[in-house]
């Protein structure tokens, strides 16, 4: 996987100052963030910060403090970069909950006030990156049609990257449950495939 | 049936032994990925035997999603990939590129028809396939083109559909903000600045947020008129995105971004736009930018959590209102920013217009109160070793009371009174005053028990209000709750005593030395009572102090404890000497002022040394009022000064000068302890020693004239006399010179009074009807003026004469 060898590298020129080097590194784990990030926000969220705005706060976030990551493993970027996600989340959700959408932030969409505005997104329409690709979008389609622990088991350790001990102990199972969880939500999955291609 | 069931049990055991076993082969095969061993489909099936015949579809249905999650190809955006240059947009021949940005370039065009120099903005090819981008890109630039601002770049017209997504705006020629600042004046630089304000104010009206403000986005031309540029365009494009996303892109560095935009926590409104209009108009004034960073995380960083050196600092001709402006729209909280842009401009043209800015940024002030104690600890630390003399030290800190002295003529200048604000502590008066009646006088209605509970009940409800308004953080009303309390708490203890009948005791069984029985109408309240109230409120006081940690309360305990002593001295028989020996009264009061010195140096050691001050005011009062009593009525004292000095003229001519002589003893003493709040005590007695010695030797002089007079012959009584006449002026003029090494006015004022009258008695006598001496006088004055006029060469050709000599 050249993805995770190269990453070691990408780390390193970053933690040297190169700040491409960040770009190239992020972009790598783009997309697996942004499932991660369309799952874990919770349907009233999603009308308010779409997975895109998550996902860049999450990368500037991860710009700003990435000093403080230390490599221990290929995918230990990867599950630094979901913590980070997942604070940035709870941000928005706090800030959303205390304030309401005050006149700054209704500039956004379009208005009589602000005709050049962008149309408010519909809470259903699946993110701008997630929907710019046809595969990306059945993945989610797919994903969703999945029981809610068959779904975690999947983001968890395929999505996420997580270890089987690891997501064992996320999801407070046994390390054999979990596999067999994984097992039958990947041949559910699978099952979902075929009917419909 | 049961034989069946059995089968079936096996059979799921036997499935479940198989289906954890392929579970277990599917979670391996993921934990191989995750430690990047990339094993591949094919040779990990054929590790498990029997299992791949199963195993092998639930990997490649892994592999689906893991194709679908592996990274975009990498996009290389910019237009330095992107060599090739349209022939023509809208129809506008494209000479050249000027310039990139994060969203896409900028070509130079000619207008063949108008023949004009036209600018065109593209959007990034890498763009140009996002459809969602693409439209925003329009949209925005559809909204600009309706903005129409002098200094605001003018659009003319919209790319046609079928062309790359662009717009065709007016050419600037000119050069970025900051370069085309440099050779200017300050008072230039502020009024660029105003009217760069007053652009992103327009663009604010029509709900625009720039989110990209830096001297590069602002072109000024040749006669000073700035145009904003690229407004909008970031507005919701998720710029950071783009921005960072794109290797080489050469506006990747956010110096002049605002906190709240490079940490991404809040969404940005106007104030983002004010803190990067701060950021340009520090460099504007400095020439440098406000934060600094090596790379990217660092400079967040510092945007985040420093505070910019201050302008000042870096250049100490920038006047400090244009400073406190800059600061007021640097502050990290946007809250404590300037709300508007309109604010910051208001507030730059009242600069412009020479009046004061409202601008008081707290970082400012947070450096100064840090800042200012540091830097004069150090300078202590300096003067104690002699490097620093006492009067340079003096003058730093004259330098810094006058920094704080404005902050705080600003905080009243805020904080005028209102009408609600009048009205509670007019309330909280009355509500002493009513209390304070029915302690004093008799009311059939209102006596005993009844009024015991309204006293009462009006010092508890007070108290309690006070306490619960400070526990809601209303540090205002509590306060005057509180004061009100602190004057009723020894008003209830009155009238709890009258009620009660405690402390009835005459102060030496004589009813002529009660306070209140001198009063006809008032009720019969004993000395006894009235100190034992009041002693018994203090450590109430104190408490209230400890709670509140408001300083006000030391100064009620500090007037309550001067009070105490009146009370003490009344108990000690006070009134009693006011008729027969005024003198006992006055020296009895000086311990009394020893004690509020000594319990000020113990607060000021160990509790609350600012507060001392309040006990050391009571203490110099006393000290003051004691020691001039003492030598106008103290008899004894009479009595031993005539002794002594057998050619005293009365105590009166004596008395300031030995008072000056104790004076500057005390003076001595308190500049030695290591109390900053003593230290003003010592000046207070410097200040009444001139004014004292010229005194007392003006008396003395008129004495010992008055005795020659009534006997003329007398040679003793002629020299007496004479001496006096000439030591008035000479002491005098030596005062004049004494105000020098220590900076007081005090000295020279009241030395210069003197000296005139000590010139005009000379004249009656001495030189009486003699031109000489106003002649004398006139050329005198001319010649010092002259020498002090041309100090510095005289004092060279002296020094040069003095070393010629030997």
């Amino acid at each position: 996987m050249d993805v995770v060898t190269s990453s070691h590298d990408l780390i390193e020129r970053i933690k040297a100052g190169d700040q491409e080097a960040f770009a190239a590194l992020f972009n790598k784990y783009r997309r697996r963030l942004a499932v991660l990030i369309h799952f874990r926000l919770s349907p009233e969220l999603r009308s308010f910060a779409e997975v895109d705005d998550i996902l860049q706060e999450a990368w500037l976030r991860a710009f700003r403090d990435f000093a403080q990551f230390t490599y221990r493993s290929p995918g230990s970027f990867m599950s630094w970069l979901a913590r980070i996600a997942d604070h940035a989340m709870a941000d928005v959700a706090r800030s959303q909950g205390r304030q309401k959408r005050h006149a700054v932030e209704m500039l956004r969409f379009r208005s009589a006030s602000n005709p050049a505005g962008p149309e408010p997104l519909d809470s259903k329409t699946p993110s701008r990156l997630l929907a710019q690709e046809e595969s990306l979008r059945r993945l989610l389609d797919k994903l969703n049609a999945l029981p809610e622990d068959y779904r975690q088991a999947i983001l968890l350790m395929k999505v996420e990257g997580l270890s089987t001990p690891e997501a064992a102990e996320r999801l407070g199972k046994s390390k054999e449950a979990t596999a067999l969880l994984l097992h039958r939500a990947v041949k559910r999955f699978r099952a979902l495939e075929e009917p419909s291609g | 049936m049961a034989e069946d069931s059995g089968q079936k049990r096996q059979e799921t055991e036997e499935g479940g032994g198989r289906e954890q076993l392929l579970a277990d082969a599917v979670a391996d095969y993921l934990d191989r990925q995750a430690r990047g061993e990339a094993p591949s489909i094919e040779s990990f099936c054929r590790t498990h035997g029997s299992l791949a015949q199963d195993l092998k579809p639930l990997l490649e249905a892994l592999e689906v999603i893991e194709v679908t999650l592996r990274p975009e190809p990498p996009v290389v955006p910019g237009p330095h990939r992107d060599s090739q240059l349209p022939e023509f947009l809208s129809g506008h021949k494209i000479l050249s590129e000027i310039g990139s940005g994060g969203m896409g370039c900028v070509y130079l065009a000619v207008d063949e028809r108008l023949g004009r120099k036209v600018a065109i903005k593209v959007l990034s090819p890498c763009f140009r396939d996002n459809p969602l981008l693409r439209e925003r890109f329009m949209q925005e630039a559809r909204a600009m083109a309706k903005l129409r601002h002098p200094n605001i770049a003018h659009i003319y017209s919209l790319g046609p559909p079928d062309e790359a997504p662009h717009f065709v705006m007016e050419y600037l020629e000119g050069v970025p903000l900051t370069e085309a600042a440099r050779p200017l004046t300050l008072r230039q630089k502020a009024e660029l600045m105003h009217k760069v304000v007053l652009a992103v104010e327009f663009l604010h009206q029509h709900q625009v947020i720039h989110r990209d403000l830096k001297p590069g986005n602002i072109l000024v031309g040749p006669e000073l008129e700035p145009k904003v540029l690229d407004f909008g365009l970031a507005l919701q494009t998720g710029e950071h995105a783009t921005r960072l996303s794109s290797p080489g892109d050469v506006v990747g560095t956010p110096n002049y971004f605002s906190p709240e935009q490079a940490g991404g926590s809040s969404p940005l409104d106007v104030r983002s736009d004010v803190f990067s209009l701060g950021a340009i108009f520090y460099e504007l004034l400095t020439g440098e930018v406000p934060f600094r960073g090596e790379t990217f995380p660092a400079l967040i960083q510092r945007i985040c959590q420093d505070d910019p050196v201050l302008p000042r600092r870096l250049d100490p001709a920038i006047p400090g209102d244009l400073q406190n402006i800059c600061l007021k729209a640097l502050e990290k909280n946007p809250a404590e920013r300037y709300s508007s842009v309109r604010e910051m401009a208001s507030d730059l043209e009242r600069f412009l217009a020479e009046e004061p800015v409202l601008a008081v940024p707290t970082s400012y002030a947070r450096l100064m109160a840090g800042k200012i104690d540091q830097h004069l600890r150090e300078l202590e630390g300096w003067k104690q070793d002699h490097i620093v003399s006492e009067q340079e030290f003096d003058a730093f800190r004259r330098l810094y009371d006058r920094l704080v002295d404005r902050e705080d003529a600003w905080i009243m200048a805020v904080r005028r009174l209102t009408l609600s604000q009048v009205t509670l502590y007019f309330g909280a008066w009355i509500l002493v005053l009513g209390a304070a009646l029915v302690m004093l006088f008799n009311y059939p209605h209102l006596s005993g028990t009844p009024a015991v509970l309204v006293v009462s009940a009006a010092a508890a409800s007070t108290a309690w209000v006070g306490v619960r308004s400070w526990q809601r953080e209303q540090r205002r009303i509590a306060i005057a709750y509180l004061l009100a309390f602190c004057l009723l708490l020894p008003v209830a203890l009155l009238v709890g005593m009258d009620r009660i009948g405690l402390l009835t005791g005459l102060t030496r069984n004589d009813q002529t030395l009660e306070f209140f029985a001198r009063f006809e109408s008032f009720k019969r309240t004993t000395n006894a009572q009235l100190w034992w109230s009041v002693l018994l409120s203090l450590p109430v006081y104190f408490w209230l102090r400890r709670f509140t940690r408001a300083s006000v309360f030391s100064l009620v305990e500090a007037v309550m404890a001067a009070v105490l002593s009146v009370v003490s001295l009344l108990r000690m028989g006070m009134l009693g000497w006011l008729d027969s020996d005024p003198g006992k009264v006055y020296f009895e009061l000086i311990p009394f002022a020893a004690l509020f010195f000594l319990v000020g140096m113990l607060i000021e050691r160990f509790r609350y040394p600012a507060d001392s001050r309040y006990f050391y005011s009571v203490a110099v009062v006393a000290t003051f009022i004691s020691l001039s009593g003492v030598a106008l009525f103290h008899e004894p004292y009479a009595d031993w000064l005539k002794r002594v000095a057998p050619r005293t003229r009365g105590q009166l001519e004596y008395l300031f000068i030995i008072n000056a002589g104790v004076y500057l003893l005390l003076q001595f003493l308190c500049e030695r302890l290591p109390l900053a709040q003593m230290r003003a005590v010592a000046k207070t007695f410097r200040f009444v020693i001139p004014g004292h010695v010229l005194t007392s030797l003006l008396l003395l002089g008129l004495a010992a004239s008055d005795l020659w007079e009534k006997s003329p012959s007398s040679a003793a009584l002629r020299h007496e006399a004479r001496f006096f006449e000439i030591v008035l002026p000479l002491a005098a003029s030596l005062f004049v010179f004494g105000s020098v090494p220590k900076q007081l006015k005090n000295y020279l004022a009241t030395g210069l009074l003197f000296l005139a009258i000590g010139i005009v008695r000379l004249e009656e006598d001495l030189f009486k009807q003699r031109a000489t001496w106003p002649l004398g006088l006139l050329v005198a004055g001319l010649l010092l003026m002259l020498a002090a006029a041309n100090y510095s060469p005289l004092r060279m050709a002296v020094s040069r004469a003095i070393r010629r000599r030997p």
